[in-house]
Protein backbone atom coordinates (compact mmCIF):
# COMPACT_ATOMS: atom_id res chain seq x y z
CA UNK A 1 0.00 0.00 0.00
CA UNK A 2 1.56 3.59 -0.97
CA UNK A 3 -0.03 6.81 -1.67
CA UNK A 4 2.05 8.85 -4.45
CA UNK A 5 1.77 12.67 -4.04
CA UNK A 6 2.88 13.37 -7.59
CA UNK A 7 5.66 16.38 -7.61
CA UNK A 8 6.07 18.02 -10.85
CA UNK A 9 7.58 21.54 -9.35
CA UNK A 10 4.10 22.77 -8.75
CA UNK A 11 4.10 24.28 -5.51
CA UNK A 12 5.39 23.13 -1.87
CA UNK A 13 4.04 19.64 -1.12
CA UNK A 14 4.75 19.80 2.58
CA UNK A 15 1.42 20.10 4.40
CA UNK A 16 -0.19 17.97 1.64
CA UNK A 17 2.19 15.03 2.79
CA UNK A 18 1.70 15.95 6.40
CA UNK A 19 -2.18 15.52 6.31
CA UNK A 20 -1.75 12.70 4.26
CA UNK A 21 0.49 11.03 6.55
CA UNK A 22 -1.71 12.22 9.80
CA UNK A 23 -5.02 11.21 8.05
CA UNK A 24 -3.22 7.44 7.57
CA UNK A 25 -2.11 7.13 11.08
CA UNK A 26 -5.47 8.23 12.91
CA UNK A 27 -7.29 5.25 10.67
CA UNK A 28 -4.44 2.98 11.29
CA UNK A 29 -3.24 2.52 7.91
CA UNK A 30 0.42 1.52 7.22
CA UNK A 31 0.18 3.60 4.17
CA UNK A 32 4.10 4.90 3.22
CA UNK A 33 2.56 8.56 1.66
CA UNK A 34 5.70 9.31 -1.43
CA UNK A 35 6.49 12.47 -1.98
CA UNK A 36 7.39 11.34 -6.31
CA UNK A 37 8.55 13.11 -9.53
CA UNK A 38 9.19 9.19 -10.16
CA UNK A 39 6.60 7.86 -12.89
CA UNK A 40 7.66 4.03 -11.82
CA UNK A 41 6.91 5.03 -8.49
CA UNK A 42 3.39 6.41 -9.64
CA UNK A 43 2.67 3.50 -11.78
CA UNK A 44 3.07 1.25 -8.96
CA UNK A 45 1.12 3.20 -6.26
CA UNK A 46 -2.44 2.34 -4.58
CA UNK A 47 -3.60 5.95 -4.48
CA UNK A 48 -2.27 8.69 -6.61
CA UNK A 49 -2.32 12.66 -5.86
CA UNK A 50 -2.02 15.45 -7.87
CA UNK A 51 -1.40 18.77 -6.82
CA UNK A 52 -1.45 22.18 -8.25
CA UNK A 53 -1.42 25.67 -7.84
CA UNK A 54 -1.01 28.17 -10.33
CA UNK A 55 -2.07 28.89 -14.07
CA UNK A 56 -3.65 25.65 -15.86
CA UNK A 57 -1.50 25.62 -18.74
CA UNK A 58 1.70 26.09 -16.69
CA UNK A 59 0.83 23.38 -14.75
CA UNK A 60 0.38 21.33 -17.16
CA UNK A 61 3.20 22.10 -19.20
CA UNK A 62 5.16 21.18 -15.60
CA UNK A 63 3.33 17.99 -15.42
CA UNK A 64 4.25 16.77 -19.40
CA UNK A 65 8.02 18.12 -18.91
CA UNK A 66 8.39 14.97 -16.30
CA UNK A 67 9.31 12.44 -18.79
CA UNK A 68 6.31 9.54 -18.49
CA UNK A 69 4.46 11.03 -15.64
CA UNK A 70 1.49 11.71 -17.73
CA UNK A 71 1.85 7.98 -19.40
CA UNK A 72 2.42 6.67 -15.83
CA UNK A 73 -0.26 8.54 -14.18
CA UNK A 74 -3.10 7.47 -17.22
CA UNK A 75 -1.71 3.70 -17.10
CA UNK A 76 -2.74 3.58 -13.51
CA UNK A 77 -5.86 5.47 -13.24
CA UNK A 78 -7.58 5.19 -16.75
CA UNK A 79 -5.92 1.60 -17.12
CA UNK A 80 -5.79 0.09 -13.79
CA UNK A 81 -8.52 2.34 -11.54
CA UNK A 82 -5.84 2.94 -9.25
CA UNK A 83 -8.06 6.18 -6.51
CA UNK A 84 -7.00 9.32 -7.77
CA UNK A 85 -7.75 12.66 -5.71
CA UNK A 86 -7.07 15.76 -7.95
CA UNK A 87 -6.20 18.58 -5.41
CA UNK A 88 -7.26 22.35 -6.86
CA UNK A 89 -5.16 22.78 -10.53
CA UNK A 90 -4.62 19.04 -10.14
CA UNK A 91 -8.37 18.65 -10.09
CA UNK A 92 -8.85 21.26 -13.06
CA UNK A 93 -6.02 19.10 -15.12
CA UNK A 94 -8.48 16.44 -15.20
CA UNK A 95 -10.88 18.58 -17.41
CA UNK A 96 -10.90 18.30 -21.39
CA UNK A 97 -9.78 21.66 -22.09
CA UNK A 98 -7.97 25.34 -19.95
CA UNK A 99 -9.24 28.42 -21.20
CA UNK A 100 -7.02 30.07 -18.55
CA UNK A 101 -4.26 32.08 -20.31
CA UNK A 102 -4.45 30.41 -23.49
CA UNK A 103 -6.92 27.46 -24.22
CA UNK A 104 -4.54 24.07 -23.82
CA UNK A 105 -5.26 20.35 -23.27
CA UNK A 106 -5.86 18.89 -19.92
CA UNK A 107 -5.92 15.09 -19.41
CA UNK A 108 -9.02 14.75 -20.95
CA UNK A 109 -10.38 12.46 -18.13
CA UNK A 110 -13.71 14.07 -17.78
CA UNK A 111 -15.72 16.69 -19.98
CA UNK A 112 -15.67 20.02 -18.98
CA UNK A 113 -13.61 23.79 -19.48
CA UNK A 114 -11.78 24.86 -17.05
CA UNK A 115 -13.23 28.79 -17.13
CA UNK A 116 -13.08 31.85 -15.49
CA UNK A 117 -15.77 32.31 -12.25
CA UNK A 118 -18.46 34.94 -12.81
CA UNK A 119 -20.09 36.00 -10.07
CA UNK A 120 -23.36 37.28 -10.66
CA UNK A 121 -22.82 40.16 -7.84
CA UNK A 122 -19.54 42.92 -9.12
CA UNK A 123 -18.48 43.26 -5.73
CA UNK A 124 -17.33 40.02 -5.21
CA UNK A 125 -13.72 39.97 -6.11
CA UNK A 126 -11.71 37.07 -8.14
CA UNK A 127 -9.65 35.40 -7.01
CA UNK A 128 -12.15 33.47 -5.00
CA UNK A 129 -10.30 33.37 -1.34
CA UNK A 130 -11.84 31.59 1.87
CA UNK A 131 -13.94 29.36 3.55
CA UNK A 132 -17.54 27.92 2.12
CA UNK A 133 -19.50 25.14 2.65
CA UNK A 134 -20.50 22.37 0.14
CA UNK A 135 -23.59 21.60 -1.58
CA UNK A 136 -23.45 17.56 -2.39
CA UNK A 137 -25.41 16.72 -5.32
CA UNK A 138 -25.21 12.88 -4.43
CA UNK A 139 -23.20 10.40 -1.57
CA UNK A 140 -19.56 9.54 -2.12
CA UNK A 141 -17.79 7.47 -0.22
CA UNK A 142 -15.13 10.50 0.05
CA UNK A 143 -17.75 12.12 1.97
CA UNK A 144 -19.14 9.66 4.12
CA UNK A 145 -19.50 11.47 7.26
CA UNK A 146 -18.60 14.84 6.85
CA UNK A 147 -21.18 17.00 7.35
CA UNK A 148 -22.41 19.00 3.94
CA UNK A 149 -24.67 21.78 3.09
CA UNK A 150 -25.50 25.25 4.77
CA UNK A 151 -24.83 24.11 8.01
CA UNK A 152 -22.15 21.67 7.36
CA UNK A 153 -18.30 22.00 7.24
CA UNK A 154 -16.49 24.48 5.74
CA UNK A 155 -13.65 23.53 2.78
CA UNK A 156 -10.77 26.49 1.90
CA UNK A 157 -10.59 27.18 -1.59
CA UNK A 158 -8.64 30.07 -3.32
CA UNK A 159 -8.84 30.34 -6.97
CA UNK A 160 -9.83 31.80 -10.05
CA UNK A 161 -10.96 29.22 -12.51
CA UNK A 162 -13.71 26.43 -12.26
CA UNK A 163 -15.13 23.25 -13.97
CA UNK A 164 -17.67 24.04 -16.19
CA UNK A 165 -19.64 22.72 -19.06
CA UNK A 166 -18.89 18.89 -18.00
CA UNK A 167 -21.78 16.29 -17.56
CA UNK A 168 -24.15 16.57 -14.96
CA UNK A 169 -22.76 13.33 -13.26
CA UNK A 170 -19.76 14.67 -12.71
CA UNK A 171 -20.47 17.33 -10.68
CA UNK A 172 -20.14 15.67 -6.72
CA UNK A 173 -20.52 19.10 -5.05
CA UNK A 174 -20.77 23.02 -5.61
CA UNK A 175 -20.35 26.29 -3.64
CA UNK A 176 -21.40 29.29 -3.94
CA UNK A 177 -19.85 32.19 -4.64
CA UNK A 178 -22.33 34.85 -6.54
CA UNK A 179 -22.88 31.60 -8.67
CA UNK A 180 -22.63 27.65 -8.73
CA UNK A 181 -18.57 27.37 -8.49
CA UNK A 182 -17.66 23.38 -9.40
CA UNK A 183 -16.22 22.21 -5.37
CA UNK A 184 -15.83 18.52 -6.18
CA UNK A 185 -15.93 16.33 -8.83
CA UNK A 186 -16.01 12.13 -9.23
CA UNK A 187 -16.19 9.42 -12.14
CA UNK A 188 -15.16 6.04 -11.96
CA UNK A 189 -11.85 5.38 -9.52
CA UNK A 190 -11.49 9.47 -9.90
CA UNK A 191 -11.86 12.10 -7.32
CA UNK A 192 -11.01 15.71 -7.30
CA UNK A 193 -11.41 19.24 -5.06
CA UNK A 194 -11.09 22.26 -6.30
CA UNK A 195 -10.56 23.62 -2.53
CA UNK A 196 -7.47 22.27 -0.70
CA UNK A 197 -8.21 19.16 1.74
CA UNK A 198 -4.99 19.55 3.24
CA UNK A 199 -5.79 23.18 4.26
CA UNK A 200 -9.31 22.58 4.83
CA UNK A 201 -9.35 21.43 8.79
CA UNK A 202 -11.83 18.83 10.07
CA UNK A 203 -13.59 18.39 6.44
CA UNK A 204 -10.70 18.08 4.66
CA UNK A 205 -8.33 15.35 6.84
CA UNK A 206 -12.21 13.69 6.85
CA UNK A 207 -12.08 13.70 3.09
CA UNK A 208 -7.93 12.58 3.19
CA UNK A 209 -9.08 9.97 5.88
CA UNK A 210 -11.89 8.62 3.40
CA UNK A 211 -10.01 8.78 0.58
CA UNK A 212 -7.20 6.28 1.57
CA UNK A 213 -10.03 3.88 2.95
CA UNK A 214 -11.92 4.37 -0.66
CA UNK A 215 -12.19 0.75 -2.35
CA UNK A 216 -14.00 2.13 -5.42
CA UNK B 1 -3.03 30.90 -29.81
CA UNK B 2 -0.36 29.12 -31.85
CA UNK B 3 -0.67 29.42 -35.91
CA UNK B 4 0.31 25.86 -37.28
CA UNK B 5 2.47 26.61 -40.62
CA UNK B 6 0.83 23.26 -43.05
CA UNK B 7 3.02 21.13 -45.22
CA UNK B 8 1.10 18.67 -47.30
CA UNK B 9 3.35 15.80 -49.26
CA UNK B 10 2.46 14.15 -52.19
CA UNK B 11 4.87 11.98 -54.29
CA UNK B 12 7.55 13.41 -51.72
CA UNK B 13 6.84 17.07 -52.61
CA UNK B 14 5.13 19.85 -50.83
CA UNK B 15 1.89 20.61 -52.45
CA UNK B 16 -1.26 22.39 -52.20
CA UNK B 17 -5.03 20.93 -53.06
CA UNK B 18 -8.13 22.88 -53.66
CA UNK B 19 -10.95 21.16 -52.19
CA UNK B 20 -8.54 17.87 -51.58
CA UNK B 21 -8.74 17.30 -55.16
CA UNK B 22 -5.64 15.35 -55.44
CA UNK B 23 -5.99 16.55 -59.74
CA UNK B 24 -5.86 20.18 -58.37
CA UNK B 25 -2.11 19.80 -56.85
CA UNK B 26 -0.18 22.54 -57.12
CA UNK B 27 4.12 21.39 -55.94
CA UNK B 28 5.44 24.56 -53.92
CA UNK B 29 8.57 23.13 -53.26
CA UNK B 30 10.46 20.10 -54.20
CA UNK B 31 11.92 19.63 -50.51
CA UNK B 32 9.74 19.67 -47.89
CA UNK B 33 12.94 19.61 -45.27
CA UNK B 34 13.84 22.78 -46.68
CA UNK B 35 10.21 24.39 -46.43
CA UNK B 36 9.81 23.01 -42.76
CA UNK B 37 13.17 24.54 -41.66
CA UNK B 38 12.49 27.97 -43.59
CA UNK B 39 9.22 27.84 -41.74
CA UNK B 40 10.63 27.29 -38.54
CA UNK B 41 13.50 29.81 -39.10
CA UNK B 42 10.04 32.22 -39.71
CA UNK B 43 9.70 32.16 -36.23
CA UNK B 44 6.47 29.16 -36.38
CA UNK B 45 6.57 26.64 -33.21
CA UNK B 46 4.87 23.79 -34.74
CA UNK B 47 4.88 22.02 -38.12
CA UNK B 48 1.36 20.80 -39.61
CA UNK B 49 2.42 17.75 -42.02
CA UNK B 50 0.03 15.44 -43.65
CA UNK B 51 0.84 12.74 -45.61
CA UNK B 52 -1.55 13.21 -48.87
CA UNK B 53 -1.21 9.82 -50.08
CA UNK B 54 -1.32 8.51 -46.97
CA UNK B 55 -4.71 9.46 -46.32
CA UNK B 56 -5.73 7.90 -49.42
CA UNK B 57 -3.42 4.36 -49.30
CA UNK B 58 -4.55 4.00 -45.52
CA UNK B 59 -1.40 3.78 -44.99
CA UNK B 60 2.21 6.15 -44.64
CA UNK B 61 3.22 6.46 -47.88
CA UNK B 62 5.97 9.62 -47.76
CA UNK B 63 7.75 8.80 -44.59
CA UNK B 64 10.92 9.21 -46.17
CA UNK B 65 9.80 13.16 -46.30
CA UNK B 66 8.37 13.34 -42.67
CA UNK B 67 11.89 11.88 -41.53
CA UNK B 68 13.94 14.26 -43.43
CA UNK B 69 11.69 16.62 -42.16
CA UNK B 70 12.17 15.83 -38.93
CA UNK B 71 15.93 15.55 -39.32
CA UNK B 72 16.32 18.92 -40.65
CA UNK B 73 14.12 20.71 -37.95
CA UNK B 74 13.57 20.91 -34.41
CA UNK B 75 10.13 22.16 -33.56
CA UNK B 76 7.37 19.68 -32.79
CA UNK B 77 5.58 17.77 -35.68
CA UNK B 78 2.04 17.21 -35.73
CA UNK B 79 1.12 14.38 -38.49
CA UNK B 80 -2.11 12.86 -40.50
CA UNK B 81 -2.80 11.29 -43.19
CA UNK B 82 -2.44 7.37 -43.16
CA UNK B 83 -2.82 6.76 -39.63
CA UNK B 84 -5.57 4.31 -39.01
CA UNK B 85 -3.83 1.02 -36.78
CA UNK B 86 -1.65 1.42 -33.22
CA UNK B 87 1.35 -0.12 -35.33
CA UNK B 88 1.60 3.14 -37.55
CA UNK B 89 1.03 5.52 -34.13
CA UNK B 90 3.80 3.65 -32.49
CA UNK B 91 5.61 3.89 -35.55
CA UNK B 92 5.19 7.74 -36.06
CA UNK B 93 5.29 8.25 -32.45
CA UNK B 94 8.55 6.51 -31.93
CA UNK B 95 10.35 8.74 -35.06
CA UNK B 96 9.56 11.84 -32.89
CA UNK B 97 6.33 13.18 -34.49
CA UNK B 98 5.35 14.67 -31.23
CA UNK B 99 1.11 14.29 -32.35
CA UNK B 100 -0.69 11.83 -34.62
CA UNK B 101 -3.98 12.77 -36.29
CA UNK B 102 -6.26 10.28 -36.83
CA UNK B 103 -9.19 10.89 -39.80
CA UNK B 104 -10.88 7.95 -41.41
CA UNK B 105 -10.11 5.73 -38.55
CA UNK B 106 -12.06 7.65 -36.14
CA UNK B 107 -14.83 7.31 -37.90
CA UNK B 108 -14.81 4.21 -38.24
CA UNK B 109 -13.10 2.89 -35.38
CA UNK B 110 -13.47 5.19 -32.36
CA UNK B 111 -12.20 2.51 -30.01
CA UNK B 112 -9.08 2.85 -31.67
CA UNK B 113 -8.49 6.26 -31.13
CA UNK B 114 -9.55 6.14 -27.24
CA UNK B 115 -6.64 2.98 -27.34
CA UNK B 116 -4.21 5.18 -28.47
CA UNK B 117 -5.08 8.34 -26.59
CA UNK B 118 -4.75 5.95 -23.33
CA UNK B 119 -1.43 4.69 -24.67
CA UNK B 120 -0.11 7.80 -25.90
CA UNK B 121 -1.43 10.90 -23.84
CA UNK B 122 -1.11 14.10 -25.27
CA UNK B 123 0.00 12.83 -28.48
CA UNK B 124 -3.24 11.83 -30.41
CA UNK B 125 -5.62 14.75 -31.99
CA UNK B 126 -8.67 13.70 -34.20
CA UNK B 127 -9.32 14.88 -37.27
CA UNK B 128 -12.96 15.91 -38.51
CA UNK B 129 -13.17 16.96 -41.97
CA UNK B 130 -16.58 17.86 -42.99
CA UNK B 131 -18.33 18.48 -46.03
CA UNK B 132 -21.73 20.78 -44.81
CA UNK B 133 -20.89 20.42 -41.60
CA UNK B 134 -21.18 15.94 -42.16
CA UNK B 135 -17.78 14.17 -41.64
CA UNK B 136 -15.26 13.52 -45.07
CA UNK B 137 -13.06 10.09 -44.94
CA UNK B 138 -10.70 8.21 -46.94
CA UNK B 139 -9.21 11.26 -48.02
CA UNK B 140 -11.85 13.18 -48.63
CA UNK B 141 -13.04 11.38 -51.59
CA UNK B 142 -16.11 10.07 -49.09
CA UNK B 143 -19.06 11.97 -47.26
CA UNK B 144 -20.62 9.92 -44.15
CA UNK B 145 -23.90 10.34 -42.36
CA UNK B 146 -21.82 11.49 -39.50
CA UNK B 147 -22.34 15.09 -38.01
CA UNK B 148 -19.21 16.57 -37.46
CA UNK B 149 -20.14 17.18 -33.54
CA UNK B 150 -21.23 14.39 -32.98
CA UNK B 151 -18.16 12.48 -33.69
CA UNK B 152 -16.42 15.37 -31.76
CA UNK B 153 -18.49 14.34 -28.76
CA UNK B 154 -17.51 11.03 -28.83
CA UNK B 155 -13.83 11.77 -27.97
CA UNK B 156 -15.16 14.15 -24.98
CA UNK B 157 -13.12 12.15 -21.77
CA UNK B 158 -11.20 10.25 -24.43
CA UNK B 159 -7.80 12.06 -23.31
CA UNK B 160 -7.64 13.34 -26.92
CA UNK B 161 -4.86 16.42 -27.09
CA UNK B 162 -6.90 18.38 -29.69
CA UNK B 163 -9.45 18.52 -33.25
CA UNK B 164 -8.30 19.49 -35.94
CA UNK B 165 -11.48 20.81 -37.77
CA UNK B 166 -11.29 21.27 -41.29
CA UNK B 167 -14.20 22.43 -43.70
CA UNK B 168 -13.24 21.27 -47.32
CA UNK B 169 -14.69 23.43 -48.97
CA UNK B 170 -12.69 26.43 -47.92
CA UNK B 171 -9.71 24.41 -48.21
CA UNK B 172 -7.34 25.24 -50.40
CA UNK B 173 -9.54 28.15 -51.48
CA UNK B 174 -7.73 31.55 -49.48
CA UNK B 175 -11.77 32.55 -49.01
CA UNK B 176 -11.24 33.01 -45.02
CA UNK B 177 -11.56 30.25 -42.14
CA UNK B 178 -15.23 28.83 -41.23
CA UNK B 179 -14.98 30.86 -37.94
CA UNK B 180 -18.82 30.10 -37.28
CA UNK B 181 -18.51 26.00 -38.01
CA UNK B 182 -15.49 25.77 -36.31
CA UNK B 183 -16.46 27.96 -33.32
CA UNK B 184 -19.76 25.90 -32.92
CA UNK B 185 -17.82 22.68 -32.81
CA UNK B 186 -15.48 24.41 -29.96
CA UNK B 187 -18.76 25.48 -28.42
CA UNK B 188 -19.92 21.69 -28.56
CA UNK B 189 -16.63 20.13 -27.00
CA UNK B 190 -14.17 20.40 -24.39
CA UNK B 191 -11.26 19.67 -26.58
CA UNK B 192 -9.15 22.08 -27.65
CA UNK B 193 -10.04 22.89 -31.39
CA UNK B 194 -7.57 23.71 -34.47
CA UNK B 195 -9.16 25.41 -37.26
CA UNK B 196 -8.37 24.75 -40.56
CA UNK B 197 -8.94 25.39 -44.14
CA UNK B 198 -9.42 28.59 -45.74
CA UNK B 199 -7.21 30.80 -43.72
CA UNK B 200 -6.34 33.78 -46.37
CA UNK B 201 -5.14 36.93 -44.94
CA UNK B 202 -4.07 38.53 -41.27
CA UNK B 203 -8.15 39.60 -40.82
CA UNK B 204 -8.26 35.28 -40.07
CA UNK B 205 -5.69 35.57 -37.80
CA UNK B 206 -7.28 38.77 -35.60
CA UNK B 207 -10.65 36.39 -35.88
CA UNK B 208 -8.20 33.93 -34.59
CA UNK B 209 -7.87 36.10 -31.04
CA UNK B 210 -11.29 37.43 -31.06
CA UNK B 211 -12.85 36.88 -27.76
CA UNK B 212 -15.72 34.34 -29.45
CA UNK B 213 -12.19 32.12 -30.72
CA UNK B 214 -11.61 31.87 -27.04
CA UNK B 215 -11.86 27.94 -27.27
CA UNK B 216 -9.48 27.59 -29.98
CA UNK B 217 -6.19 26.21 -29.46
CA UNK B 218 -4.63 27.91 -33.25
CA UNK B 219 -5.31 27.25 -36.55
CA UNK B 220 -3.56 26.23 -39.72
CA UNK B 221 -2.08 28.27 -42.23
CA UNK B 222 -1.25 26.61 -45.75
CA UNK B 223 -2.14 28.35 -49.45
CA UNK B 224 -1.93 32.03 -47.60
CA UNK B 225 1.91 31.62 -46.95
CA UNK B 226 2.94 29.81 -49.81
CA UNK B 227 1.49 32.43 -51.99
CA UNK B 228 2.90 35.24 -49.87
CA UNK B 229 -0.45 36.61 -48.85
CA UNK B 230 0.10 35.87 -45.48
CA UNK B 231 3.34 37.96 -43.68
CA UNK B 232 4.58 35.15 -41.28
CA UNK B 233 6.71 37.71 -39.33
CA UNK B 234 3.40 39.75 -39.52
CA UNK B 235 1.52 36.77 -38.50
CA UNK B 236 3.65 35.56 -35.41
CA UNK B 237 4.32 38.96 -34.49
CA UNK B 238 0.09 39.35 -33.68
CA UNK B 239 -0.34 36.35 -32.41
CA UNK B 240 2.73 36.39 -30.13
CA UNK B 241 1.58 39.93 -28.60
CA UNK B 242 -2.03 38.34 -27.47
CA UNK B 243 -0.35 35.93 -25.89
CA UNK B 244 1.70 37.83 -23.66
CA UNK B 245 -1.24 39.60 -22.92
Amino acid sequence: MSVAIVDYGSGNLHSAQKAFERMARERGLNTPVLVTADPDVVRKADRIVLPGVGAFADCKRGLVGVPGMVEAMTEAVRGRGRPFLGICVGMQLMAGRGLEKETSAGLGWVPGDIDLIRPADPALKIPHMGWNTLDVTRDHPVLAGIPTGPQGLHAYFVHSYHLTATAADVVLAEADYGTRVTAMIARDTMVGTQFHPEKSQTLGLSLIGNFLEWRP
Amino acid sequence: MRLFPAIDLKEGRCVRLRQGDMAQATVYADDPAAQARAFEQQGFDYLHVVDLDGAFAGKPVNAAAVEAIRAATSFPVQLGGGIRDMRTVEGWLGKGVSRVIIGTAAVRDPDFVKSAARAFPGQVAVGIDARDGWVAVEGWAETSSLAAQDLARRFEDAGVAAIVYTNIARDGMLTGIDWDGTIALADAVSIPVIASGGLASLDDVRQLLSPRARKLEGAITGKALYDGRLDPAEAIALVRGTRAA
